[in-house]
């Protein structure tokens, strides 16, 4: 974490718990599901290194990351904030080009 | 209920009194063999793949045509599209609306027999996936996930596994709660009335007086840390109801020499599988970390022999570690599932077709389309009785 700087309360909590050696606390994407649970950037790159274990298309993907929370950052969160978003694209396959983005709210 | 059970009831007599009727016309062999209808269902085990799509629908497909038979509106808004069967197999137990509520259909008609919205005042309750049905079908229990939205702050309050009489019909509440371990997935039900609980480890919950008991340390295994990395587990979607197992796939690393070491490490794939009559446990790493799967399928007529599905379809020995093919996929698929016949997988989830596979050659045969995407949903197999 040294090259790491915490920008909000939880990496601060996380940096805290890794100083002080409790990061068996902290177990990261060991059966997670969920957004308050799931800290996971987008894999830009598979587990090897490469791309050909990635989800393909993206679209097949998209629904199952946003419905789960699986990528918080990237896709709206369908579980808690944005229930109604894509709800009416049925088939994101084919219809991507219907599924708008999020913008805040004033 | 007892309306379901008046329609199930009759629907015996029904079948009973044709197969009387037949059996003064026909040959006795000939009518043992066909099977009764509800609602013009094959039913005497009749076996049928379940799925869920966007917008918001339950999809039923019949294995022997694989043809799509009947499609039922689930309520609310879609989400997770988890489906736990009753082991008669006709009432369909699917989550929904935001993973908070649960509506049983009666799969032969699509009528709403059963249901439950977890949430309640000002305190949101998500079930991440965690939906069984016990084995006698007069139980169904998910693992509850409540957050208290209070004006200035969220209130993350502690797991529990909810016990609902099947019986209570729709509204139904809890008739029991046991405080359980964070982030548990999938659940089953054993025959000895036990529920699997699959988290971080695999323990076993006894629903009657919440008592728990570990089956399988995964996070928590006591292997040589210099030796062993713990598991690492994704605990959704199949879990072997066709061969009456519950299976969870990991991926571990073996350090052959200094820990940290690739080039003399092995990354395997293992997984823990539950026998739900016996309650007997295996656990073995032996497959090679080549590609990703999602899950893993027990094949029918080879315990040894399992099936996984993601980008691609591939067939293992799981006690040699032999890949014995593998089949390139149209696109990602998270879920895989078969008839009990062992011959034929059917391969769903993400998107809004399943594809269908001889076990034999993995060659595809065949492709369900649906209405909509089925993203994170089930794709389970039910025996309707």
């Amino acid at each position: 974490m040294k090259h790491l700087k915490s920008f909000n309360k939880k990496a601060k909590m996380l940096d805290q718990a890794t100083s002080q050696g409790e990061v068996e606390e902290v177990v990261a994407m060991q059966s997670v599901v969920g957004c308050t649970s799931v800290n996971d950037p987008g894999w830009e790159v598979d587990p090897f290194g490469g791309l050909g274990s990635l989800c393909q298309p993206m679209e097949s993907d998209l629904y199952g990351c946003a419905d789960a929370c699986w990528w918080p950052a990237q896709v709206p969160d369908t579980m808690s904030s944005h229930p109604d978003w894509s709800q009416d694209v049925a088939k994101a396959n084919e219809d991507w080009r219907k599924i708008d983005s999020i913008f805040p709210e004033d | 209920m007892k309306l379901t059970k008046m329609f199930k009831q009759a629907a015996i007599v029904t079948a009973i009194g044709a197969s009387v009727l037949l059996t003064g016309c026909n040959n006795a062999n000939t009518v043992a063999e066909a099977p009764a209808t509800i609602n013009g269902m094959k039913a005497g085990g009749h076996e049928y793949i379940l799925t869920v799509t966007r917008p918001n629908e339950l999809h039923i497909v019949d294995t022997e045509t694989n043809k799509l038979i009947r499609t039922c509106d689930v309520p609310g808004v879609f989400g997770n599209g988890g489906i736990a069967m009753s082991p008669d197999g006709r009432i369909a137990y699917v989550m929904t609306n935001k993973w908070e509520d649960v509506y049983g259909f009666d799969i032969t008609n699509c009528d709403i027999k059963f249901s439950v919205k977890q949430s309640y005042d000002n305190v949101q309750v998500k079930s991440i996936t965690s939906m069984a049905v016990s084995a006698d079908g007069k139980e169904l229990y998910t693992v509850q996930n409540p957050v208290r939205k209070l004006p200035d702050r969220f209130e993350t309050m502690e797991p529990r596994l909810a016990v609902f009489n099947t019986n209570d019909g729709l509204n139904a509440k809890p008739v029991r709660t046991f405080p359980v371990d964070r982030r548990i997935t999938k659940i089953g039900a054993m025959h000895n009335g036990e529920v699997i609980l699959g988290g971080g480890d695999l323990k076993a919950i006894d629903p009657q007086n919440g008592k728990t008991r570990m089956i399988k340390a995964l996070q928590n295994w006591d292997r040589a840390p210099d030796k062993w990395v713990p598991p690492d587990a994704f605990a959704m979607h199949s879990l072997g109801e066709h061969v009456g197992e519950f299976i969870m796939p990991y991926f571990t690393i073996r350090w052959n020499g200094a820990p940290g070491d690739e080039s003399k490490a092995d990354f395997l794939w293992g997984h823990v599988r539950i026998d739900m009559k016996t309650g007997e446990v295996e656990s073995i790493e032996k497959v090679p970390f080549e590609f990703i799967v999602f899950n893993w399928i027990t094949d029918p007529h080879d315990k040894d022999v399992m099936y996984g599905s993601f980008n691609q379809l591939s067939k293992h020995n799981v006690k040699t570690g032999e890949t014995i093919n593998v089949q390139a996929m149209d696109h990602t698929y998270y879920n895989i599932n078969m008839a009990n016949d062992g011959k034929t997988l059917y391969i769903g989830g993400t998107s809004s077709d399943i594809s269908v596979h001889r076990s034999d050659t993995l060659e595809k045969i065949g492709s369900i389309q649906l209405t909509g995407d089925m993203s994170t949903s089930d794709l389970r197999l039910a025996r309707l009785k």
